[in-house]
């Protein structure tokens, strides 16, 4: 699978909404139940999925998917 | 059997995959098979979400599990995802539960006070899910032994407190000890160290548990879960500090799973009976090839991992474990090897029931669990051969299948990782006590209840300072105003923007609370912001925002914001407050905060909202829990005041412009 694909998966499974398909352009308000909760449940899988570990300061800096997106594809490649 | 024991254990994924797909085609007993079949296949956080919530949705078509419970977790840190994922482990450990998570680090609180969620709950468990911040102890005691008796005593007399008002039986989290030591190795021979001291807690915790003191309280041994998967992976400080996690989610499944599988035991859920294969399993090689003589057990490598095996199910057999044998062979032979094999540890007289024929495995299992009188429920199955694992799992489906790695030196964890063997000392006699205890205890709470929660609170030593808006302190109250929901009269979310308005703005004036205990700096936990507006009936102070962070409700804090509010508003001509609340999907608790503290009601919305008015001058009455100390340069300067504050200072300690602070007595 793609990074895309791992990362939408995590998401989609940790929201529980099997159907939500991610853009580089959403943010966290643009995902139904994507509140504070669930940011860090994304967080913490993503690191497992990926096998990366986030600075403190991107626990909660990210501007939006994309951004997030590309760090996974650096940090995984 | 070589070839085929190369087959996988379905994946977590796999299993969710599997799950997902007979939810879809509308199989719903399928569907909750293979979601519980997940949790025994990891402990991927997102993978155990993703479970639960197929669970969730197959739970109404399930027939009734054998025990159903309530259970209340009570904890000291986010247990909102330990909270989440309990349902599907107790499902998986034989019990249907409700679960209630109590309010963030309100535990004790919500003990005491008689109208709290957990009171209108009822539970029949409460787990009290804490973690080592919550043990009060210094980082070094010269009298180590009364400094942990004296903490020990805060706990027993919290499961008493538990007890009295709920009847509820406990599950306690002992507390992982940090792998951070200041003291070093020294640490190791220093007994007033925190870290020989949290050791200490936690053996004397348990001892305690075992005594008169804890009837009908488990304990789950964190200590030794954090060990086995490391510290460093059961507590991640980047999550512990942004979120308050201070279990690491990768380790929130592992922990929901052994706190199952202790309820479970509470319930009388536990597995009775251990039904173990030969070849392959007890002992290497083919015994019908190799003869008694010739199976791998006791010495070199392969030997000696069969042995370590053995050992590890003797041990179970000690604390209570009835040992069954299923294999396909010859039974002479079989009985040969036990008896003429001296490396073999078991003996005949260790296994209750010897199954030893070509009958297949599942009509063995079957006629083991007939034989002993006990449900298929009570089997756990043991075999190296993954297509006889299949066969038993599919066939007998009540059974639970151990699945053992490839190598014989993994079959020790695989079986200690199990954790249905769990046991509870309480018999059905205590349990019948427990009821007793639980009526008699229901009268006796409401009479003491009330004096209790006092002198909780009285006991916590609060400190409160309040502050007006101030550069530094505006981005924590931005944040404050975009998060609080509960304690939260209006939800107007200002952003940082509009709060430096206000601080600039004379019209209006603000609370910014910090509190601190005796266990805890809680930082800036309030905020109130209000405006004074001149009208054709006298100046009044109107609250636009008032919210508390979650982690300080039922404190009575409020009650001391209003008496500061109160006081300002006088001193600044105020002929009444004017509060407002709306209501929102998660602030029901303040909707009657205005009328709790004496305002008059002045009208409501269609959407719900209320307006209250406070005549002033008012006398405001709180309970004096917290000491309260103002430094309050109240900057309303109207009508021309000058830039200095300093102009305004005068005799009265209330007074706009006085930069004194006021310690204000209980």
């Amino acid at each position: 699978m793609s990074v895309d694909e791992r990362m939408q998966q995590v998401v989609r499974e940790v929201i529980g909404n099997d159907d939500l398909v991610l853009r580089d352009d959403m943010t966290a308000r643009d995902v139904p139940g994507w509140d504070s909760l669930a940011h860090i449940n994304i967080m913490y899988s993503l690191e497992a999925e990926f096998g990366v570990q986030f600075s403190d300061e991107q626990l909660s800096s990210f501007q939006d998917v994309g951004e997030l997106r590309r760090f996974l594809a650096s940090a995984a490649g | 059997m070589a070839a085929v024991s190369a087959t996988a254990v379905p994946s977590l994924r796999a299993c969710l995959d599997l799950a997902k797909a007979h939810q879809r085609a509308g199989d719903h007993a399928r569907a909750a098979q293979w979601a519980l079949a997940a949790t025994d296949a990891g402990d991927d956080f997102a993978g155990w979400l993703g479970a639960s919530r197929v669970w969730e949705r197959a739970r109404p078509h399930l027939p009734a599990a054998a025990r159903r419970a309530r259970v209340a977790v009570l904890g000291s840190y986010t247990t909102t995802q330990f909270t989440s994922l309990l349902p599907l482990a107790c499902a998986r450990a034989g019990a249907d539960v409700e679960v209630y998570e109590c309010g963030y680090g309100l535990y004790r609180i919500e003990v005491l006070d008689p109208a709290s969620g957990l009171r209108a709950f009822a539970p029949d468990v409460v787990v009290l899910a804490v973690h080592e911040g919550e043990v009060d102890l210094p980082e070094s005691s010269d009298d180590p032994e009364a400094a942990v008796e004296a903490e020990l005593a805060r706990w027993t007399s919290l499961w008493e407190q538990v007890r009295a008002a709920t009847g509820a039986r406990i599950v306690q989290h002992n507390v992982v000890v940090p792998a951070e030591v200041p003291l070093g190795h020294l640490a190791a021979r220093v007994p007033g160290s925190r870290h020989a001291m949290l050791q200490r807690f936690n053996q004397r915790l348990g001892e305690l548990a075992a005594s008169e003191a804890g009837r009908g309280v488990s304990v789950v041994d964190c200590e030794r879960l954090a060990g086995a998967v490391g510290k460093r992976a059961w507590t991640d400080p980047r999550y512990h500090h942004a979120a308050k996690q201070a279990v690491a989610l990768g380790s929130v499944a592992l922990l929901a799973r052994h706190t199952a599988a202790v309820v479970g035991a509470q319930l009388g859920l536990a597995r009775k009976c251990l039904v173990l294969d030969l070849d392959g399993t007890l002992w290497g090689g083919v015994l019908g090839e190799v003869g008694p003589h010739g199976i791998a057990v006791g010495a070199g490598p392969v030997g000696e991992a069969y042995s370590a095996f053995q050992r590890h199910v003797l041990a179970l057999k000690a604390k209570g474990v009835v040992l069954a044998v299923c294999s396909k062979n010859d039974e002479a032979l079989v009985r040969e090897a036990f008896e003429q094999n001296p490396d073999v540890l078991i003996s005949l007289d260790d296994v209750a029931v010897l199954k030893a024929s070509w009958e297949d495995k599942p009509s063995a299992v079957r006629s083991i669990a007939a034989t002993l009188g006990i449900g298929e429920d009570a089997l756990v199955f043991v075999d190296d051969n993954p297509a006889e694992r299949e066969a038993v799992r599919e066939l007998v489906p009540a059974v639970d299948v151990v699945p053992l790695p490839a190598d014989p030196s993994g079959y020790v964890r695989a079986l200690a990782d199990y954790p249905f063997f769990e046991t509870d000392a309480v018999t059905a006699e205590d349990a019948a006590r427990t009821e007793q205890y639980r009526a008699r205890a229901a009268v006796a709470a409401q009479q003491e209840a009330a004096g209790s929660l006092d002198d909780f609170l009285a006991g916590l030593d609060m400190h409160a300072e309040v502050a007006d808006l101030s550069p530094e302190n505006a981005p924590r109250v931005a944040q404050l105003i975009g998060k609080t929901n509960q304690f939260n009269l209006t939800t107007r979310r200002h952003s940082l923007a509009d709060v430096e308005a206000f601080a600039a703005d004379p019209a209006w004036t603000a609370q910014v609370v910090r509190l601190r205990d005796r266990f805890a700096d809680h930082g800036v936990v309030g905020v109130l912001l209000a405006r004074c507006e001149d009208g054709a009936d006298g100046r009044v102070v109107d609250v636009d925002t008032w919210l508390l962070s979650c982690r300080v409700i039922g404190r009575t804090l409020e009650d001391e914001m209003l008496r500061v509010l109160v006081e300002r508003a006088g001193a600044l001509g105020c002929a009444r407050v004017r509060g407002t609340y709306a209501p929102t999907a998660k602030n029901s608790q303040v909707a009657g905060l205005y009328e709790r503290l004496g305002f008059l009601p002045r009208g409501a919305d269609e959407d719900g909202t209320t307006r209250w008015e406070l005549p002033l001058p008012a006398r405001v009455e709180t309970p004096g829990h917290i000491a309260v100390s103002v430094a309050a340069p109240v900057p309303a300067r109207r009508g021309g005041g000058t830039e200095h504050e300093d102009a305004h200072e005068g005799a009265h300690e209330d007074e706009q412009g006085t930069r004194r602070t006021v310690e204000v007595a209980k």
